[in-house]
């Protein structure tokens, strides 16, 4: 018996698929109800605001995905600096293979983007979240900038990289060298200390 | 000798009159005869200077942008060594952004309109652009070599800064300046460099 958390992903991952196949603008409920095999009444029970309500959730679920992917290819990383070189480039090309996006930036970027950034915090909240444990450990080992907070370090780093991956601006992030410059010179300089930012 | 005041030309006043009523009723809704109408001329007046309503926003645009630049810009080489020239630009660019009517209506209201000029691709151009209003006073500071990555870096601040949620913030000189203690000049030269004054 399919519980809610299920009927929840399936109607997303349903939604996915039809913003996929014919864009935002032509997703209806009605297609959405139709490619994840369930009623209208069940889809508006998932998601009682109705359509602006399946879009938005949509698009933090398949961000909430893609930041899951980065998480797992840069488990290994010995140290914070190293994570951060090795998060940059992961997500720079994750972000430039993505189709779907891609597309969307192209067709519907009104659409799109409000959905990101401006009607939902979650990603950043995500990011930081994610990068708060590793700056903790840093902070045990002696490795932050003194006066530095955990908390203070976590959100101007999630943003800052939030920002990297979306425009990356004159950075090259597909060059290993390029990247470790930016994070060690520029990025963490004002997170970590000399020492931290030098080990390799 | 008394000074010579001349009457704004009416290409002028057409883009001041835009900037008015964007900043009252949105992108959206202002239409070409609300701006001739504040601006005292008519429709067809209008027109020769202004083919269309995308042409007359990207003149108001630009005029604006450029204008924010030079104030930028004179901040900076008012100001003796790197830390007051990055802190006053910072904080002219954190007063002219939080005082630009147009486009704080535009991010509190309709930021899918906005949204796709500051994100992705249209934040690499938003970089480039705002790049350009750091580079001649970092360029009395650092070496020629590391002043686009420095410019790139303080437009990028600026960027971050620049979502609705953080407005409030950078509306504080105080919060500036610890921003800019902080997290921006720590980025912009590595620590040997940061207590140059100007190379003459």
């Amino acid at each position: 018996m399919a519980n809610e958390a299920t009927t929840r992903e399936r109607i997303l991952e349903a939604c996915y698929a039809c913003i996929a196949r014919h864009g935002f603008a032509r997703t209806t409920v009605e297609d959405v109800a139709r490619e994840a095999g369930l009623s209208r009444a069940t889809l508006y029970r998932a998601f009682p605001g109705g359509r602006d309500d399946l879009l938005r959730e949509t698009v933090v679920w398949e961000m909430g995905r893609f930041f899951g992917r980065l998480a797992e290819a840069v488990a290994g990383a010995p140290d914070f600096a190293t994570l951060v070189e090795e998060g940059l480039r992961y997500a720079r090309a994750a972000i430039l293979e993505h189709e779907v996006l891609q597309t969307v930036l192209v067709t519907e970027p009104e659409m799109l983007l409000p959905l990101m950034t401006v009607q939902t915090e979650r990603p950043l909240r995500f990011v930081v979240g994610y990068l708060e444990p590793f700056l903790e450990r840093e902070q045990r080992a002696g490795r932050l900038r003194p006066g530095v907070e955990v908390a203070d370090a976590a959100e101007y780093t999630g943003r800052l990289l939030l920002s990297l991956i979306g425009s990356p601006g004159r950075w090259d992030l597909t060059d290993p060298s390029e990247v470790r410059l930016l994070v060690r010179e520029q990025l963490l300089a004002p997170v970590l200390t000399p020492e931290a930012l030098a080990a390799t | 000798m008394a000074a010579v005041t001349t009457a704004p030309s009416t290409e002028q006043r057409l883009l001041e009159a835009t900037l008015a009523c964007l900043a009252r009723h949105g992108i959206a809704k202002t239409t070409l005869d609300d701006v001739a109408r504040k601006a005292g001329v008519a429709r067809a007046t209008l027109y020769r200077y202004f083919p269309g309503k995308q042409a007359l926003l990207a003149a108001a645009v630009a005029t604006e942008a450029a204008r924010m630049v030079a104030a930028i810009d004179a901040a900076g080489a008012a100001a003796e060594d790197l830390e007051d020239a990055v802190v006053a630009m910072m904080r002219t660019a954190a007063h002219e952004l939080s005082h630009q009517a147009a486009l704080q209506f535009a991010l509190a209201h309709e930021p899918e309109q906005v949204l796709p000029y500051l994100a992705f691709s249209g934040g690499d151009a938003f970089l480039a652009a705002a790049s350009g209003a750091f580079a001649p006073t970092l360029a009395r500071f650092l070496p020629a070599e590391r002043v686009p990555r420095a410019a790139e870096w303080c437009a990028r601040m600026v960027l971050t800064v620049l979502e609705p949620s953080e407005q409030a913030l950078i509306a504080d000189d105080a919060v500036v300046r610890d921003m800019v203690r902080e997290f921006v000049i720590p980025g912009l030269v590595p620590e040997s460099l940061r207590t140059v004054h100007s190379k003459g």
